[in-house]
This record gives structure tokens, C-alpha cells and sequence, in this order.
């Protein structure tokens, strides 16, 4: 009987290594490969290649599993979808998300055309999320669940796709390593940034792509949002919704970052109250299951890790949505995704193109 | 999973594997002759006797004198040691320019770049679209302020073969020194130094049946050279450090072996050659086959199909059990478009769907017979997939 192929992406850290791991003691004919997707000494032929590390931790584990592993570049689609993508986001007075973007382009499209060439079946992650009966679930480990980046994969994707991990928690996943000797990853720390930003300072990035005079880089002035001007920022593109760093102080509350007006170059600050939300518009909006009707309520998450707000879908139209909230959200920020779930299945998500004011005067009170 | 049948390698301008009479030759080296040659007692003598042979011998097959022969540890570093070596010996006599070609290894270009960073002028020689150097562009590149340039005897990736004993004449008259990457043309082309006025020339060992990390720089008599390492005088001081001994006796055997059966060796894989290009060629009658139009050395194929690409091919038929390769690999193993293929004018999807097979020693008519029957088929699905995609 021959063995079913699977192509696992290696990312050199510890959730895609015990994939690996796991997919070999479940007796798949696995096959790893790590996806090279950005460089930053392009322009430096002599000197080594970026993410080089991971790219040797990833053949370390696929040495000690035993099967073969490939590098696969995908710099210049990765580069398209996503970096540019980042760049155009925030040049427009927008939070990017560009891990929901590859995962949706790179990492779920691009790698499962890579699948395709060596006639692999399946194509597995290290993703904290599980796929039930063609359904995509939240992982059991409640702090590592990953759906809320995984909302915008083709839903063709579920019946080819095994997350081995998304049955553990962390610290299980940490002990599997060790048990199958993979001790080079076993301890690997959590990587927690933007990968292609890996020194968090993205606007480096933007200053690096964009013209000098590029408004979204340019002075601005930081205003009330009753118009009065307060302060002045050099660069929209620095601030994003919620943020508290760089606002003026002085005032009664706390201020807070709660709108960007890229037109008017102008980052507005408001008080916590301002900063709340009473329901979500959100665009290219993919569905990973049948999709709801309007009158339905769903389970929303705006945030990574942020809790579950309940919600009702008030408007339906192609690929845009609109949802009320049963309870206000902070910090709903354009650009950033919105996950919706019914119980633990991720239903689909949309990236959040605004946010409505609060229903203030008219709160719904349980139906 | 092993393959359902025997590997085929088709990748022997990569490496090749150490002949077994290479093997044997080393092997007292790593026993009971394991003096150091430097040594003035029984057992240095009698390593520095199997030194000093081995040197007359790789010399011999170069048509070159013992004091001519630099061992090294490979092509690398033999490439390294002619350009910089070169450059900074006449940087001071008013020779600022080095020339090299486009569509060297990165080892020549490294060294180019690092010259041109220590301040030389660097200059590139134009090549036609077949692989081969513009022979007006050579005239006027190579003029009298050029202290070295460096033109590879055989290109690695596509095989095309270079005018190297025209080119040495034209640089001995005009008074700049001339420097070949014959890595890969070493028992394919004939190469005689009493002949031919080159004056370096570099070789490896383990792309002819001796072990990785040795290989030997052909230095001219009388040529100036500074060398790249400071040390003790092995080497009369152009290479310092303690010979690998054993790994020069494996280089001078394999490479006598190579040239004792070369003519045979070549007309066997040229044929092959021609059976795998018209193989493909009748079932992908658009592939495309790089430098066909050039003088080719008989060992690669560098073929190209519309509408795939070589990274996927490459691990399909790697998971079929046949070992080809691709542009450059670079340090992390991604595959990149090639730099020789972009530079002799390949459109970009063609240069990144190159797939290159190299054969030798073990190549046999019943690998090719497979290549031909597997990789049309990979092609296609590849092709399926391409199509699929974009309906």
C-alpha cells in the first residue's frame, strides 16, 4: 500500500517541526519544505541569504525525521500579496494584517500549487486550529488558537489541509518535540512579530518603500474629534487605533488614537469611550462555510486574542458585510480583520474596512 | 519513501563520486604515511615524497612544471588566488582594470567584486545569446590596463565552450594576465600549458573522481602573485598551511585517470547527450535547450520548458528518484534564477523553468532511457496544472 503524500510547511519553529513529527508517526509519506519569502539583502548578491537560521533549523528536523526537505521561493509572489500589500495598507491611513494575507495567498495558494507539482494528497501547518469534518475549528489551546488568521483560505483548501497541532496546547507541543528528539527547536522562542519586520519597527519599512514626501510619512496635524487640532504627528502611517504612544497629553482622560483621516492627513484622538465601536463593516469577505443570512447572529472577534463579541448580521451585499454589536468593541481599526464563529467553527472573516458608532440611544436588549 | 527503482544522478557538475583507485592511492596517507611533509625526519620524507610526485603528476596532465602547481582546497579558492592574487601583485604597476564575463561562477564574480571593492575598474564582457564571449568585445576590453582576466574554459551551467587558447594569445600581447576556470573543462577539452598561454588555470578535484576540498592552481613561471594567505613557506609561501597530503595524491590519480580515457568518455557522453536532447526535444518540442548553438562540452543539459518551473520540476523528479539541478542555488537552498542564463538574454519565465543535467560516470543508457519517459511526464502535469490555474 503506498503511503499518502503530505507537503508540510517548515517553518524552522517548534509547531510546524511536531507537525512534521506527528505526520511521520501517523504514517504519511511526508515531505518538508520551507517557504523563502522575503530578503533583505536582495541588492547584496555576496552576502548570505535572510531567514537563513530557520531555513537550516527546518532541514536539521527534516534530517532527524528522516524525510526530504526543499526550500521553496516564493519571494516575489510574498513580496506582491503581502509586502506591498502592507505598504499600500498603511500609505492609506490603514492597520495592515499581512499574516492573514499570506496565509490566505502564500501559504494556502501559492504552497498548495507547490503540492500539486509532486502530487501531494495533502498539504499540512503548524497552525493552532483544527479542521473537523471540512470544517475549520478553533485549536484547543484557548491562548495559541490561530483561526482568527485563517478566515481568508480558499474553503477548497479544507479537504486537503491536516493541522496536526491544533490538538495540542503549547506546552504539549514542547514536550512531543522533545520526545522525538527535535532538542535544536524543542525551546525555540514564540516568534511574536511580523516576519519580514523582525525588529518591530515597520515604519522603517514604509519609509524604506515609500517616497520621502509621501503623506502618509508627512507632518499632520493630531486633532479632537470635534475638529480642534491639538498637536501635530509626522506621519499618519505611525499611529494606528488604539494606540497611546505619541498622542499629546494634558487632559482630563486618558487619550487614545481612534481615527486616522488620511485625506486630511489627521490622526484624531478621543477619549476610551470614543474608541468603542457599535458594529463592523468589513469587505472581501470569504466564507468557509455555507454562508449566514441577514438576521443572523454570529460570534465576531476584531483582534487576535481579543474575546468573542457577539453580533448581528444587518446588511449582506457581494463580498461586503455589515454587523451590529450586541455590546460595543474597542478599537475597530480598518484594515485589521474581523473573524466571525458559530460555537468553535470559524465561520469566515472580511478585512475591516470601518466601524460604526455605538446604537447609543437605542441599545438592543436581548431579542 | 526509496524510489520503486534505482536513483539516476544527473547531476555530476555538481560533484561526482571518488573512483575507487582514488581512494585506494589515499588511503596509506590516512595510515601509516601520515607525516607532515614539512618534516625533516623519516616520516616527513616520506610524505613529502608522495607531495612532491603528486605535484609533478597534476602537472604532467597540464602540460605544466612541478613549481607551476599550487595546490588548494577546491575551485574556489584557486579562482580567489589567480584574481586577487593577480590584482594586488600589479594594482601598483598601473594594470587597474580586471575583466570576467557574466556567466562566470560565483566564485570569479565574488573575487571580481572584491577587486573592483579594493579599487579596480571592473569590466564585463558582453556574450552572445548562445553562451560564448563576444569576440569585439574581448578585442576592446582587453586592452593595456587590464592586469587579469578571468574567462571559464566550460560554463557550468550550460556547457558552452570558450576560445581560451585565442583568448590567452590576445591577452599575451596586449601584457594582461590571463586566468581560466577550467572546473568544468578538465577532461573535456585538451589543456596544455606548453601550448597554450594562459596563466592561471584552475581545477577541483571531486568534480573528477577525487575527494571535495582539493583542487590545484596552475601558475605560470615568473607570473606575480600575492597570496591570499600569511604563513609558513609551503608552497613557496603562495599557500600556506600544512598540504592535505593525501587529498593532492587522490587529486594527481583521478586526474591522470581522467585524461587516460577522456576521448572514449566524452564520445560516450555525447552520445547519451544527444539521445536525452532528442528524447525531450520529440516529446517537448518546445523545450528549449540553452547554448545549443554554442561548442558545448559533452556533459550538460540545460533545458528549459514553457510554462513550468524548475523549482517544482526539480523536486518532482527528485521525488521520482532522478537528482538534476537548477539555476544557482543560493546559500539557503532556494532556487534563484540563473545569473548565466539571464545574462546571455533568456526570457525570465524560460530562466526560471532551467532545469540542467549533467552526466557522467554514472550515467547509463537506461537512466536516460528513464529521463526521457519521466520528465515529459512531469512536464505535462506541470503544463496541466499552469493551464488549469489560469481557466
Amino acid at each position: 500500500m503506498t503511503r499518502e503524500r503530505v507537503l508540510v510547511a517548515m517553518s524552522g519553529g517548534v509547531d510546524s517541526s511536531v507537525a512534521a513529527g506527528l505526520l511521520v508517526e501517523q504514517g504519511y509519506e511526508v515531505i518538508g519544505a520551507t517557504m523563502k519569502l522575503f530578503c533583505h539583502g536582495e541588492d547584496v548578491p555576496d552576502r548570505p541569504c535572510c531567514s537563513l537560521d530557520s531555513v537550516n533549523d527546518a532541514r536539521r528536523v527534516c534530517e532527524q525525521l528522516g524525510i526530504p526537505h526543499y526550500v521553496l521561493n516564493l519571494e516575489s509572489r510574498f513580496g506582491h500579496d503581502v509586502v506591498d500589500n502592507f505598504v499600500d495598507e498603511y500609505a492609506r491611513g490603514r492597520t495592515p494584517i499581512p499574516c492573514v494575507r499570506c496565509n490566505t495567498f502564500t501559504k494556502f495558494r501559492d504552497f498548495l500549487k507547490k503540492a500539486d507539482a509532486i502530487d501531494a494528497r495533502w498539504i499540512a501547518t503548524g497552525h493552532y486550529a483544527r479542521v473537523v469534518d471540512g470544517e475549520l475549528v478553533r485549536g484547543v489551546d484557548e491562548n495559541k488558537d490561530q483561526t482568527y488568521f485563517l478566515w481568508g483560505i480558499d474553503r477548497a483548501v479544507l479537504s486537503r489541509l491536516i493541522l496536526p497541532v491544533g490538538g495540542l496546547d503549547k506546552a504539549q507541543t514542547r514536550a512531543r518535540a522533545h520526545a522525538m528528539g527535535l532538542e535544536v527547536i524543542a525551546e525555540k522562542p514564540e516568534s511574536q512579530e511580523i516576519c519580514f519586520v523582525p525588529d518591530g519597527d515597520y515604519a522603517r519599512i514604509l519609509e524604506q518603500r515609500l517616497p520621502a514626501d509621501a503623506p502618509a510619512l508627512s507632518r499632520g496635524p493630531i486633532v479632537m474629534s470635534n475638529g480642534a487640532v491639538v498637536g501635530e504627528h509626522n506621519g499618519f502611517a505611525r499611529y494606528t487605533i488604539g494606540q497611546r504612544r505619541g498622542v499629546p497629553g494634558g487632559f482630563a482622560h486618558p487619550m487614545y488614537v481612534i481615527a486616522i483621516r488620511p485625506d486630511q492627513r489627521a490622526v484624531v484622538i478621543g477619549t476610551r469611550e470614543e474608541l468603542l465601536g457599535g458594529g463592523i463593516v468589513a469587505r472581501e469577505v470569504n466564507w468557509l462555510s455555507d454562508a449566514p443570512r441577514v438576521g443572523d447572529s454570529v460570534r465576531v472577534r476584531v483582534r487576535h486574542r481579543a474575546p468573542l463579541a457577539q453580533a448581528e448580521i444587518v446588511r449582506l451585499d457581494g463580498d461586503e458585510i455589515e454587523l451590529a454589536l450586541d455590546e460595543p468593541v474597542s478599537a475597530i481599526t480598518p484594515g485589521q480583520s474581523v473573524a466571525f464563529y458559530e460555537g468553535d467553527r470559524v465561520l469566515g472573516g472580511g478585512f475591516i474596512e470601518a466601524s460604526r458608532p455605538k446604537r447609543g440611544v437605542l441599545p438592543v436588549l436581548a431579542a | 519513501m526509496p524510489p520503486a527503482v534505482n536513483p539516476i544522478y544527473l547531476d555530476h557538475a555538481a560533484t561526482t563520486p571518488v573512483r575507487e583507485e582514488v581512494f585506494e592511492a589515499m588511503k596509506p596517507f590516512f595510515g601509516p604515511r601520515f607525516g607532515n611533509p614539512s618534516s625533516t625526519h623519516r616520516w616527513g620524507r616520506e610524505a613529502r615524497a608522495a607531495l612532491d610526485e603528486a605535484r609533478e603528476r597534476v602537472g604532467r596532465c597540464l602540460g605544466a612544471r612541478p613549481d607551476e602547481i599550487c595546490f588548494t582546497s577546491g575551485g574556489t579558492e584557486g579562482d580567489n588566488l589567480a584574481i586577487l592574487g593577480a590584482w594586488r601583485a600589479l594594482k601598483e604597476k598601473g594594470r587597474t582594470a580586471v575583466v570576467t564575463t557574466p556567466i562566470e561562477h560565483k566564485a570569479i564574480l565574488g573575487a571580481v567584486h572584491q577587486a573592483a571593492r579594493e579599487g579596480a575598474e571592473e569590466r564585463m564582457l558582453s556574450m552572445t545569446a548562445d553562451g560564448v564571449v563576444d569576440p569585439a568585445s574581448f578585442d576592446q576590453l582587453v586592452d593595456q590596463d587590464v592586469a587579469v582576466c578571468s574567462v571559464m574554459w566550460v560554463n557550468n551551467e550550460i556547457g558552452s565552450i570558450q576560445p581560451i587558447p585565442e583568448m590567452a594569445a590576445t591577452a599575451k600581447q596586449r601584457g594582461a594576465l590571463l586566468h581560466t576556470d577550467a572546473v568544468q573543462a578538465f577532461g573535456k577539452v585538451p589543456i596544455d600549458a606548453q601550448k597554450q598561454q594562459f596563466d592561471f588555470l584552475t581545477i577541483s578535484g571531486h568534480k573528477i573522481g577525487a575527494p571535495k576540498g582539493i583542487g590545484a592552481l596552475f601558475i605560470r613561471r615568473g607570473t606575480a602573485l600575492e597570496p591570499l594567505m600569511h604563513g609558513g613557506t609551503q608552497d613557496r609561501g603562495r599557500r600556506p598551511g600544512t598540504e592535505n597530503v593525501a587529498a593532492a595524491v587522490g587529486l594527481a590519480r583521478a586526474a591522470e585517470l581522467t585524461l587516460a580515457d577522456w576521448e572514449q568518455n566524452c564520445a560516450r557522453l555525447r552520445k547519451l547527450r544527444q539521445k536525452l536532447e532528442a528524447g525531450i526535444l520529440s516529446r517537448v518540442p518546445d523545450a528549449v535547450i540553452h547554448g545549443k548553438g554554442a561548442e558545448r562540452a559533452p556533459h550538460i543539459v540545460n533545458v528549459s520548458v514553457p510554462g513550468t518551473d524548475s523549482e517544482s520540476l526539480l523536486m518532482a523528479l527528485d521525488l521520482r528518484g532522478i537528482a538534476a539541478s537548477g539555476g544557482s542555488a543560493c546559500q539557503s537552498g532556494s532556487i534563484s534564477p540563473s545569473h548565466v542564463l539571464t545574462a546571455i538574454g533568456v526570457r525570465p519565465d524560460l530562466a526560471s523553468a532551467a532545469v540542467r543535467m549533467s552526466l557522467g560516470s554514472l550515467t547509463t543508457d537506461e537512466c536516460i532511457d528513464r529521463v526521457i519517459d519521466v520528465f515529459p511526464a512531469l512536464v505535462a502535469k506541470a503544463r496541466q496544472l499552469a493551464t488549469a490555474e489560469q481557466s
